[in-house]
């Protein structure tokens, strides 16, 4: 069947762009280790996985308003973890995290 | 177009073989399957769904079947489930929409990161009322007479901020019930529910529980 697709429909963001676009408008994420995992980094899927590590309190809040605010029109779905629970889950390394920084400067793994 | 429109749009065209969409106007998109009557389903940016929203979506969209809330942490307040459900509309994510046009069944399906684990507690015997609060929320009687607030954590791996956020999020809980099956809970999170004063458990804990209170 043929697929019936509006004209206006815009260009989505890559991986790299919202990389980009997160490191930008979110001043905060300097104080935190911050990666982009699962079918996203392929370009498929409906949301953004990203994993925030790093403490929380005060900064962390800081940075989920920040957040909020660049995912006004962006489809994310955020993880926060402690660093000793990063390292209890081995979840970086298991869920093939990438690091923002590398994917904005389009670094291959 | 509306960003959320958008994605839902691209994310069918890109991820669902057979199915073709178009955007209608707003929030509003039209799905055709081969061999299935089409489908109307509108996608919501909203951070939370009550049933005056619901409502209102369904004042300007009277055919709608299927009510998308695209953002993940949007949260579906009981009244709206109610609604929609009694108006065979289905409700849900786009996890859920992309599931249910495969399935057939876009004016039944309900938000699945919660649908079986909210349907294994409605089957327990010892159960005997149950009121949905919210999607991931409810309280619930057992034979007993003992009343538990409970809420199901869908993360893989719960954290310490998950918990935390949750509580925040809606109020006093006496359960954090991770109903994701792969994972465990951090000890982090664990604590901080001890801290908060619920106690974060998987499903066979929960099981005992039902059992013996």
């Amino acid at each position: 069947m043929g697929r019936v697709k509006s004209a206006v429909a815009e260009p989505l963001m890559t991986a790299r762009e919202v990389a980009k676009y997160l490191l930008t408008s979110c001043e905060s994420l300097r104080e935190f280790e911050s990666f982009m995992f699962g079918s996203s980094l392929f370009g498929v899927g409906s949301d953004f996985d990203i994993l925030i590590v790093g403490p929380s309190g005060e900064p962390l809040s800081r940075l989920k308003a920040e957040l909020r605010l660049a995912g006004k029109e962006l489809p994310l779905d955020v993880l926060y973890m402690l660093p000793a629970e990063a390292e209890e889950t081995g979840f970086v390394t298991r869920a093939g995290c990438r690091p923002l920084m590398r994917l904005a400067a389009g670094e291959k793994r | 177009m509306n960003w959320q429109v958008n994605y839902a749009l691209k994310n069918i065209w890109t991820n669902h073989g057979a199915a073709s969409a178009q955007h209608i106007r707003d929030d509003a998109i039209r799905i055709t399957m081969p061999d299935r009557p089409d489908v109307v389903a509108v996608i919501s940016d909203a951070y939370a769904i009550n049933a005056e929203l619901a409502m209102r979506y369904q004042a300007d969209f009277p055919d709608m079947d299927f009510l998308c809330g695209y953002r993940k942490e949007c949260v579906w307040e009981g009244g709206a489930i109610r609604y929609l459900e009694s108006n065979t509309i289905g409700w849900g994510n786009a996890g859920t929409l992309g599931s249910a046009i495969h399935t057939g069944d876009v004016n039944t399906a309900a938000q699945k990161d919660y649908f079986f684990s909210y349907r294994l507690i409605r089957q327990i015997r010892s159960v005997t009322n149950l009121d949905r609060e919210f999607d991931r929320v409810f309280t619930m009687t057992l034979a007993s007479g003992r009343t538990f607030r409970v809420g199901m954590i869908m993360e893989y791996e719960p954290t310490a901020d998950a918990i935390r956020t949750f509580w925040d999020r809606f109020g006093p809980i006496d359960i954090a019930w991770n109903i994701n099956p792969n994972g465990y809970p951090t000890q982090n999170a664990i604590e901080a529910g001890r801290g908060l004063g619920c106690e974060v458990m998987k499903w066979d804990e929960l099981k005992v529980l039902l059992r013996n209170r």
